[in-house]
């Protein structure tokens, strides 16, 4: 029997029903092989709107300059940097689920990970669309990004965090991208050999590469899936951690914090599991997978986010702490003066409800195992996180040490469009990956069910042998 | 085919098994026997499969570690050339050449190689991407491979002795063998 392995702390099954190969290999790339319905082409119709906002958006940066956002002096870093932190951070959850997660050897982490990276990918790709505009001619700007013997015969200054933040952001887009890769192999096999019509066998047999499941394959593969998850944990750590240094390694208050990695790191999944629970709760019954996306796999991710929640909480906390310990007057009035009163404490206080509030719902098991709520909840931990990126960029600069070089911040136009229309990338990417890649990894849950078979025989045969004593 | 008596292509017996153990145990078996040239194919990891195919340890950690160090080494002696050696930037008096600067950038590049390798690596060692295997001109194979059968191959020369493989291979168990000669492409 399929889910006859009972584990004592959560007895719910992995996999609901009783499943073989063939009926999971089916069922999860049935929404793969079928056409397109109407639900999905109105979404992507709507994405793709976005996405022209996006093209409009970066067209008017690009003719008219930097000086289309509303950065300013003394807010120097507006909403280029607040959305390239917010999306890096929704990157994250990807990673952990499909590195961390795995080397914890957690089950659950199966039926969620090709989603949750391909996210990642995405969320990536969303965010280093700012950094790159907000040099205003990137293709001037490219030889300060990166060490190649230009013209200007001068090198990058590797001593600065922004730097350290090129190479950490391109590293991680190149991993994952591997990673995910990688991980889809065996998977677009099995579309190759399932996919009825001649282009779809020849497309995806095509990325399968030749894949034909060689044992001599395996053992190879599966040492150089295993190295790419150990490396891609240190490296997600890193990269939230150097994005934090952005910060840190400046003397601004409210910044200059030893605290702001580990933080920063919290925060990312914060968000990033957020993020995969507002698509996740549709994308599962749409894409009919609520058989290996269980319950249990939303209320464990409903954890983490409670527990990153509280992790975002005490960071405030110990900011807030150490800001009044410090005996800095300028700390003190950032914290309790400028962000709790000053011209941007709705956005504050709006953060404070979303993340530190919002999550503590999830103590109820009634609460964070309906699909309702636990999508509302989502919805305030992403709007919330976007809210503590833009408290700490832009109270930081608006109002530092001296009153007369105090300034104000509001957005532009086009800053607003450059932000909705990252949403709109990240929407027509996510639903172009739904219609033509298995949302599961087909491969690893089918070898999950069949180590949880062999743990339910040889359970059952213990039992069988304890009896006889 | 214009030069098709030249052409002198492998051959292979391949035999479906019903069930991952039945065709651990198989392979097990026949490479004690002493057939040369076994693989597998199942559409995911058996566990175990390694011992049946008498495979030593993977290759692939070696490959990562070297990549890995040379990023650092990379990486390192990059920072200190352009920003010691080459064009030094003297800020504040601050050391030219700070070790703790050089870490994040010296880390990312070595896990930057490393993942490369770990990928590349292994598609090096797979032969991978290779379209063509005469294992796909099996139909059943085609169909069932990556979704829920486990197979045998045993290759041989063109004019092996296919007979004596599938006499052993049925005693085993397998439920479908069948010869594939490779062809022309």
């Amino acid at each position: 029997m399929l889910s006859g392995h009972k584990d004592t702390l959560d007895p719910r099954p992995f996999i609901e029903g009783e499943q073989t190969d063939k009926s999971l290999n089916d069922s999860l790339l049935h929404h793969v092989l079928r056409g397109a319905g109407k639900g999905w082409w109105t979404l992507f119709t709507i994405a793709l709107c976005l996405l022209s906002v996006l093209g409009v958006s970066l067209g008017w940066t690009l003719y008219k300059g930097i000086g289309a956002w509303g950065n300013n002096q003394p807010v120097s870093w507006g909403f280029g940097i607040i959305n390239f932190v917010w999306w890096i951070g929704i990157g994250h959850a990807g990673t952990l689920i499909s590195a961390i997660l795995l080397l914890f050897q957690q089950r659950w982490r199966t039926s969620i990970n090709r989603f949750a990276e391909a996210m990642t990918l995405f969320a990536v790709m969303c965010a280093l669309i700012f950094p790159v505009m907000h040099t205003g001619r990137p293709w001037y700007a490219i030889y300060f990004l990166m060490p190649y013997p230009s013209v200007n015969a001068i090198w990058p200054q590797f001593k600065s965090p922004l730097m350290w933040d090129v190479f950490a952001v391109s590293t991680y887009f190149t991993i994952s991208l591997l990673f995910w890769f990688l991980g889809l192999v065996p998977d677009l096999a099995s579309l190759r050999d399932s996919a009825k019509s001649k282009t779809k066998k020849f497309v995806y047999g095509l990325f399968a590469l030749g894949w034909r499941g060689s044992g001599r394959h395996w053992a190879e593969y599966k040492w150089a899936y295993l190295l790419l998850a150990g490396l891609s944990t240190p490296l997600v750590l890193s990269v939230h951690s150097i994005v934090s240094f952005d910060f840190a390694v400046s003397v601004m208050p409210g910044w200059h914090t030893t605290i702001f990695p580990p933080y920063f790191v919290a925060g990312a999944i914060f968000s990033g599991f957020a993020m995969v629970i507002t698509w996740l709760v549709p994308a599962r019954h749409y894409l009919g997978l609520k058989h290996v996306v269980t319950m249990r796999h939303l209320e464990n991710m409903n954890k983490v986010i409670l527990a990153t929640g509280m992790m975002v909480t005490y960071g405030y906390a110990m900011e807030h702490f150490i800001a009044w310990y410090s005996g800095s007057p300028y700390e003190f009035g950032m914290f309790f003066h400028t962000r709790q009163r000053g011209p941007a404490s709705g956005i504050y206080w709006l953060m404070v409800f979303c993340n530190c509030v919002a999550p503590q719902f999830y103590w109820f098991k009634s609460l964070r195992t309906n699909l309702k709520f636990m999508w509302i909840v989502s919805i305030f931990v992403n709007i919330g996180m976007w809210c503590e990126r833009f408290i700490i960029v832009v109270t930081s600069l608006h109002q530092d040490y001296l009153p007369s070089s105090w300034g104000d911040f509001s957005p532009t136009v086009t800053d607003v469009g450059l932000y909705i229309g990252t949403i709109g990338l990240f929407s027509t990417l996510f639903l172009l990956f739904m219609k033509f890649i298995p949302a599961v990894a087909l491969t690893e849950i089918k070898e999950l069910r069949h180590e949880l078979e062999h743990e339910a025989h040889a359970e059952q045969g213990g039992h069988a042998a304890g009896g006889a004593h | 085919m214009s030069h098709g008596d030249s052409f002198k292509g492998r051959r292979f017996v391949l035999a479906e098994f019903e069930t991952s153990d039945a065709l651990l145990e198989s392979t097990t078996t026949l490479r004690e026997k002493g057939f040369k040239k076994l693989d597998t194919h199942t559409p995911y990891p058996v566990h175990g499969i390694e011992e049946a195919l008498g495979l030593g340890r993977p290759f692939i950690p070696k490959i990562v570690l070297c990549f890995a160090v040379l990023g650092i080494i990379t990486a390192y002696s990059m920072i200190h050339y352009m920003n010691v050696i080459d064009w030094p930037i003297n800020v504040a008096n601050r050391p030219i050449h700070a070790p703790p600067a050089n870490i994040p950038i010296t880390f990312e590049l070595a896990v930057l190689f490393g993942g490369c390798s770990s990928f590349f690596g292994v598609m090096f060692l797979m032969r991978l991407p290779k379209l063509y295997h005469p294992v796909f001109q099996s139909d059943r194979f085609c169909e069932k491979a990556s979704v829920d059968g486990f197979f045998l191959s045993v290759e041989m020369p063109h004019d092996g002795d296919a007979v004596a493989v599938q006499a052993a291979i049925k005693d085993l168990g397998a439920s479908h063998i069948e010869v594939i000669d490779e062809v022309e492409r």
